[in-house]
């Protein structure tokens, strides 16, 4: 077994505690609905990997830019990819939450209008992708467009519910600078986060693998 | 002109406008239409549906049972309050919100809503610190 396999079962294990951990060890939180609170250990590392894979794609867009390789063009499409799927389902998970929280799924609330508008920017790259024939060129003006994309996701996630009043909960950096979540709350969304983000890695490094192969089949078709 | 270190120093300079342009192009945009939610005195004021946000006034939820309602009083932190009536079934944990949203429009003195969305205090803390807290769950 080499370490890849191994690392495959750890996150397996890792992940399977994290949600045994959600549903029981923690109690549910005061005063939220029900149970309605244990989709913060799910809803947040969501929005968290979201959020870093769209800093990925940025990253791999500058790589791409400054030295043309292939391999960042596929980085930076994956990466945009799953960050779309996971700000998909953190909106999901948000508006069943906000439905037993708040009283209905969608109220275009700021939180739910910013998370849209960041929806659509990604969605665009992936028109400008799929309208861009010639590889490289695509390639390039991908990597203009996730750039400046990625200069709203700060404002957009961080900055808009700051200024707002919302009827989302607050974060966990918050502009008061408490902490609400009490100690068992802290260990099993840190370890939510933490398996999120292995959950993404594997993902991340499939997909761009998956990718690879696709390009070189489609190459030797030619 | 033709130099290539002078031309990819220009488009740095147009690619660092880009995104100074795009981010105060976000910032005053999105200002004025982002939010849903209008102050008291703006619902008073304007006779549209709209969405106010406020506290719910302590102790001042009652039934009456004439009109099969829900009345109570929302005020927000600058010292207006305005009654609300409300039609429909009481939301679960409407008595533990920091803050309410209603969703309606204002006649005749009162605030008549055909919604009520409710925001609780998000303190992740368990049930298990304070059980006596606990006591009227469904």
């Amino acid at each position: 077994m080499n370490i890849r396999e191994l690392l495959k079962w750890v996150l397996l294990l890792w992940m399977g505690l994290v949600i045994w951990a959600a549903f029981l060890y923690v109690p549910p939180a005061d005063k939220f609905v029900g149970e309605s609170s244990r989709i913060v250990f799910f809803h947040v590392p969501m929005a968290w990997i979201a959020v870093l894979a769209f800093l990925i794609s940025c990253v791999a867009s500058v790589l791409y830019l400054r030295r043309r390789e292939p391999r960042h063009d596929i980085r930076a499409a994956v990466a945009a990819g799953l960050g779309l799927l996971f700000a998909i389902l953190a909106t999901v998970t948000g508006a069943v939450f906000a439905r037993i929280m708040w009283g209905a799924y969608w109220n275009w609330d700021p939180r739910q209008t910013s998370i849209v508008i960041l929806m659509v920017i990604y969605a665009a790259y992936f028109a400008l992708r799929g309208a861009v024939p010639d590889p490289e060129r695509r390639a390039a003006l991908a990597a203009v467009y996730a750039i400046l994309a990625f200069v709203t996701v700060p404002f957009l996630v961080f900055v808009v519910p700051r200024i707002y009043w919302s009827l989302h909960p607050d974060t966990i950096i918050n502009t008061r600078g408490s902490n609400e979540f009490d100690s068992r709350h802290t260990q099993v969304l840190m370890a939510s986060l933490a398996g999120f983000t292995g959950l993404f890695v594997w993902f991340y490094t499939i997909g761009c693998r998956v990718e690879a192969i696709r390009r070189r089949r489609q190459q030797e078709a030619l | 002109m033709t130099d290539p270190r002078r031309q990819r120093r220009i488009w740095y300079a147009v690619g660092g406008v880009l995104i100074v342009a795009f981010l105060a192009f976000g910032a005053t945009s999105f200002k004025s239409n982002l939010t849903p939610y209008v102050s008291i005195e703006e619902a008073m004021r304007r006779p549209a549906k709209v969405q106010v946000k406020g506290s719910l006034v302590p102790d001042s939820t009652e039934y009456v049972e004439a009109s099969q309602q829900l009345r109570f009083g929302l005020a927000d932190g600058q010292g207006n309050t305005m009654p609300v009536l409300y039609a429909g079934t009481k939301p679960g944990n409407f008595e533990e919100a920091t803050e309410i949203v209603a969703v309606g429009s204002y006649r005749n003195g009162a605030f008549h809503a055909d919604q009520l969305l409710v925001k609780c205090p998000s303190k992740y803390q368990g049930l298990d610190e304070d059980p006596t807290k606990h006591a009227s769950e469904t």
